[in-house]
């Protein structure tokens, strides 16, 4: 009888270990490429489209399932906007918006931001996970050379012919519900087993649109900011613009917006 | 004791990922099977399976290119591991099926296993496969990420087994991109050894 509550005693301490430890693992994890060569015009000239960001917000089930929500998605989708209209200004670019495309447009846009979406999960499986780097990419990473790409056909997208650059931006958030929140804490203390609550993933990044290279990603699965408040929107926002090629210093010049 | 530092060893080990690199131009075995291909440029084998005798190889991650062999699946035997047994069993391949049944097993598996609500099935023509007479069918599909893929799938019924293989890549770019290769590799299955198991 001592020996099985000492053992449980064991696994309860190492799983606290791993819980505690978990979440700095996951951000030791390399976040931020650009593409090699790459250089961002530092005189603001750049012309940077940007589009709506695609945002999803839900709830997980206790058995790990996302269930999305309408309301939070909207919520998110405000804070969300009204938070990157504040950043856009800090970026040393000229910004281009474009009237919400309708029609093909907006289904062609879909498209992009889905395989944009795609792109960055790979990046992040692929690459910013070295223990998981593919095969025939080991030799580009180990020389720090970062080739993804969407095609050449962005050139298609509704408002490409007025940019340079466009910048996509995904964030899903998976809110763990009690059930799943419980189960987690059980898991770790009774079985020793890691159940993961909740995912907020956020992926930002800047497409040539001559030759649909990315040229900068900043991509996470484990991003912070609650995207259903304000305040945390600003913070998510903040983080998926980090380490922004052209981020003009806090005193520095702005680049003006072209309609 | 003992116990507890197995316990300890199993927990703090960190998860094993392996992902093998396949050579251009070296004949290989695939899916845990007699099918044999040579590929004309080197791919990446995942480690992980889609199911039994099945196996994936990509480019650049199996969301951007999947090659996906399976290998002799036996008669009613699924395609993918079982997600819902009870409410959402998966279809099961049967000996006397015709390589025209096949696209529908595919299209119905992948309703359950990959939660894939738009499935659209393109084109179909017979063809030899792995030696034998087969099939070749097109096919396009939105899945959880709402990604459009398009996929392409040679197959066979070899002494009643289903030896298959698929590409699937988003439509835009991606599809286009690696088809070439794909239907080089579909081109060179043969089955290595007479189709016999232990």
């Amino acid at each position: 009888m001592i020996r099985r509550s000492r053992l449980l005693a064991v696994l309860v301490f190492i799983s606290s270990v791993f819980i505690v430890a978990l979440p700095s693992l996951t951000h030791a994890q390399e976040r931020t490429a650009v593409r090699q060569g790459f250089s961002f015009p530092n005189d603001g000239s750049a012309r940077i489209l940007v589009f709506r960001p695609d945002v999803t917000v839900g709830a997980q089930s206790t058995g790990g399932l996302f269930e999305p929500r309408a309301d939070w998605t909207e919520q998110a989708r405000g804070h969300i906007g009204t938070a990157l209209d504040q950043a856009l200004p800090t970026l040393n670019a000229q910004i281009v918006r474009i009237q919400e495309p309708i029609g093909s447009d907006a289904q062609l846009l879909r498209d992009y931001s889905a395989l944009f979406g795609a792109v960055s999960q790979s990046i992040i499986n692929y690459q910013f996970f070295v223990g998981n780097r593919l095969e025939t990419k080991k030799r580009d990473n180990r020389e720090n050379v970062f080739e993804w790409t969407l095609g050449e056909g962005v050139r298609t997208l509704p408002g490409a012919d007025q940019a340079d650059y466009a910048l996509f931006i995904t964030t899903e958030d998976h809110y763990g519900s009690t059930g799943r929140k419980l189960l987690q804490i059980f898991a770790a203390a009774a079985v020793g087993v890691g159940v993961t609550s909740g995912l907020h993933a956020g992926y930002a990044g800047l497409v040539d649109l001559q030759t649909g290279n990315l040229v900068w990603i900043n991509a996470d699965f484990a991003m912070g900011g609650d995207v259903r408040e304000a305040d945390g929107a600003v913070r998510r926002v903040s983080q998926l613009l980090e380490d922004f090629p052209g981020t003009l210093p806090i005193s520095g010049e702005r680049g003006g917006a072209a309609q | 004791m003992h116990r507890i530092t197995l316990i300890l060893a199993l927990i703090s080990s960190s998860p094993a990922f392996a992902n093998d690199l396949v050579p251009a131009s070296t004949p290989v075995n695939v899916a845990r099977s007699d099918l044999q291909v040579s590929p004309d440029r080197d791919w990446n084998k995942l480690d992980a399976r889609p199911g039994r005798n099945s196996e994936t190889w990509t480019l650049d991650g199996e969301l951007l290119n999947d090659v996906s062999f399976y290998g002799g699946t036996e008669n009613n035997r699924t395609l993918f591991r079982e997600v819902d047994r009870r409410n959402r069993p998966l279809p099961r391949f049967t000996s006397t099926m015709l390589p025209t049944d096949i696209p529908t097993l595919l299209e119905n598996s992948y309703r359950i296993a990959r939660d894939v609500s738009i499935f659209t099935l393109d084109s179909q023509e017979p063809i030899r496969f792995a030696g034998n007479p087969g099939i070749r069918f097109t096919y396009s599909f939105i899945g959880r990420d709402n990604l459009h893929r398009s996929g392409e799938a040679h197959a066979a019924i070899i002494d009643g087994r289903l030896y298959m293989a698929t590409f699937e890549a988003p439509s835009i770019h991606y599809f286009a991109n690696g088809i070439a290769a794909f239907r080089h590799i579909a081109a060179s299955a043969h089955i290595a050894r007479p189709a016999r198991r232990r």
